[in-house]
């Protein structure tokens, strides 16, 4: 059980798979569809739909996570009647937004009206592809997957603009204006923070930098990076207080106004995608990944998928902390939101890289003793 | 811009504060409704159910119109039609026009039992039939549960207020007591011709017919044709609902100050 990893249990299934079908036929077609080309072939395919069917599921959970937690900070119980607990509300709205029809306006650029949300939505799925969830849980050894993720990560506002500019509604148009101006203000802090935590690490790899983190994890020491990260990936995701770019008080839905149906559901869908990719990254880059502390029993993570499962207990806690902060606070200005960005958090950004910087250098930690392993 | 609004920042302005604060808030919110919301579940449970008696209603130990009170709240109405009397008054008090009185079996054949039927797509649900009902058969209770998909079923026919009444739902404690109606039922002698349908009609029963004299034959007149009694009306029983006057041929009854 120990060796289960996404590559052998897709192997596994494809090969499965293919043998039952191979035992109906006669022995000339068997020996071709079990030959071992086949089954790595459909292999990758099972690789693939694995992800895109972990990946839609988590997401859809997550809703359904925000929406019970919410409910409990506003003092009610959220969605509670479809399937237990409500977990199965967010499959029939999704039926319903498949039934339903989507009108592009009269005067909308066609190609790009539909592009915006299906580039959007492929461009945020893409980012699973990279992610390692757990020790062999991850779709290969990519030495520079963390730029990557944040590469692809930062092609949403492209998308958005496209989506927006297309719709032709100056309600979409002036969201897509903000959600341009808001992901680019705080892109740059993102990307520092990221860059504190490289340097201590050493390493552009994310399971290098989950591996790194075997004897503290890098909240501690590296807090004003995370805190300027978890900022920045407010603001990246669009959510409250940063969910400028569709503040339903001023612009009708901001620049998903005119989509409807399935579109618009693409577009509520890659939302959640990128805050389960944003939480992904968190629990990646600050809070050990799967690992657990030392001081936790071994016997806690001795059970088949410990890893996963305590990825994911992780990732959901944090969005718990998304959704806390999401219940708090109200939406602020524009002005306020690019002065936080360009005039706050990059000086702060810029710190927690110098006090990374310093962290390698001097190679102590005040407060978690001396580091034993780190440096570039 | 930024160093005017520094100088005019209260210490309680600290930027910090300004998000701390409110997640401190979110967060008791939070742990109070972690074991229960203050949701009712209204389909499944209801704020009637014993288990909310404690915290609204009589129960809860509030005075009656404050706080969360739900005792005097007016629903459907609850009819006991052992105990109606017919004698119309709910009909007549209804602003709404909304009660019609309808036959219900129970009466003799030559004076049937009539008891009210409300419609309560008109009913406002004030509360004056209540009010009026001088025998206290017609209440208003706490249910509320009314709707329906076709028009017909608003309109409850007074079996199915009387299976309302049979549920003994909490009956709403606030009657208003009404000024009593002083005036009583007076007669103008002679105009009367003594023919029973006030007595007939009353439903208290509450008029007898007395014997009068029959007066001698003057010469070259003639002795009017009539039955030679008269209503007397025993007021202690009387309900004043009127329907004596509003039956009477001759309008010979009305309404003044006692003797």
């Amino acid at each position: 059980m120990a060796s289960l990893t996404l590559y052998s249990v897709s192997y596994d299934l494809a090969q499965a798979l293919l043998g039952a079908i191979g035992s109906i036929l006669p022995t000339g077609p068997r020996a071709l569809i079990t030959s071992s080309d086949v089954v790595t072939g459909l292999a990758v395919l099972v690789f693939g739909a694995l992800l895109l069917a972990a990946s839609m599921l988590n997401t859809i959970l997550l809703i359904w996570w925000e929406r019970k937690l919410l409910g409990r900070f506003m003092d009610r119980r959220g969605a509670m009647h479809v399937g237990y607990a409500g977990l199965l509300q967010n499959f029939a709205d999704g039926l319903k937004l498949f039934r339903k029809n989507t009108f592009p306006p009269r005067e909308a650029d066609g190609l790009g009206f539909y592009f915006g949300p299906t580039a959007y939505m492929v461009s945020s799925l893409a980012i699973f592809g990279i992610l390692p969830i757990s020790s062999g849980w991850n779709s290969g050894a990519l030495p520079l997957s963390l730029l990557l993720a944040l590469t692809i990560f930062s092609f949403a506002p492209l998308f958005i603009f496209v989506s927006a500019w297309s719709s032709n509604n100056k309600y979409s148009l002036m969201g897509g204006l903000r959600s341009a101006a808001q992901m680019i203000a705080y892109e740059v802090p993102l990307l520092l923070a990221v860059v504190a935590v490289i340097i201590v690490a050493g390493s552009f790899d994310l399971t290098t930098i989950v591996y790194d983190q075997k004897n503290y994890w890098f909240w501690g020491p590296l807090f004003l990076a995370l805190v300027v990260f978890v900022a920045a990936m407010l603001a990246e995701m669009e959510r409250i207080p940063f969910d400028l770019p569709e503040a339903e008080a001023e612009l009708v839905e901001g620049w998903n106004t005119e989509y409807g149906g399935m579109l618009f559901a693409f577009f509520m869908l890659a939302d959640y995608l990128r805050a389960l990719v944003g939480s992904i990254l968190v629990v990646l880059l600050f809070l050990g990944g799967w690992t657990l502390p030392s001081w936790i029993p071994a016997s806690l993570s001795a059970f088949p998928l410990a890893g996963i499962f305590w990825f994911m207990l992780k990732t959901y806690v944090v969005f718990g902390l998304f959704v806390w902060v999401r219940a708090s606070l109200p939406r602020i200005r524009t002005d306020q939101l690019l002065r936080v960005g360009w005039n706050r958090m990059i000086p702060l950004a810029l710190l927690s890289v110098f006090l990374a910087a310093l962290l390698v250098t001097v190679r102590c930690v005040p407060v978690l003793g001396c580091v034993p392993s780190a440096g570039v | 811009m930024a160093s005017e609004l520094n100088a005019t920042q209260k210490p309680d302005q600290i930027p910090v504060l300004w998000i701390a604060r409110p997640m401190a808030t979110a967060a008791r919110q939070f742990v109070k409704s972690l074991f229960r919301p203050s949701t009712i579940l209204y389909p499944f449970e209801r704020l009637e159910d014993p288990k909310f008696r404690t915290q609204v209603g009589v129960g809860s130990g509030m005075p009656i119109g404050v706080g969360p009170v739900w005792d005097n709240y007016r629903g459907v109405h609850a009819l006991n039609i052992a105990t109606c009397i017919s004698c119309n008054l709910c009909a007549f008090s209804c602003p709404d026009l909304c009660i019609d009185m309808v036959t219900v079996p129970g009466g003799d054949p030559k004076h049937p039992k009539k008891c009210p039927e409300i419609d309560y797509g008109k009913c406002s649900y004030c509360g004056f039939c209540s009010d009026a009902c001088p025998e206290g058969c017609l209440t208003m209770t706490t249910r509320y549960e009314l709707s329906t998909t076709k028009r017909s079923e608003m309109v409850y026919s007074p079996e199915k207020l009387n299976e309302v009444f049979r549920h003994k739902l909490p009956m709403n404690p606030i009657r208003l007591e009404l000024p009593k109606n002083e005036d009583s039922i007076l007669l103008d002698p002679p105009l009367c011709i003594g023919c029973n349908a006030c007595a007939r009609d009353c439903p208290t029963q509450c008029i007898t017919m007395l014997d009068i004299p029959k007066p001698e034959a003057k010469p070259g007149e003639k002795v009017a044709k009539r039955i030679w009694k008269e209503p007397v009306v025993n007021d202690s029983d009387c309900v004043r609902c009127g329907t004596c006057i509003s039956v009477c041929p001759k309008e010979c009854l009305f309404w003044g100050a006692s003797k």
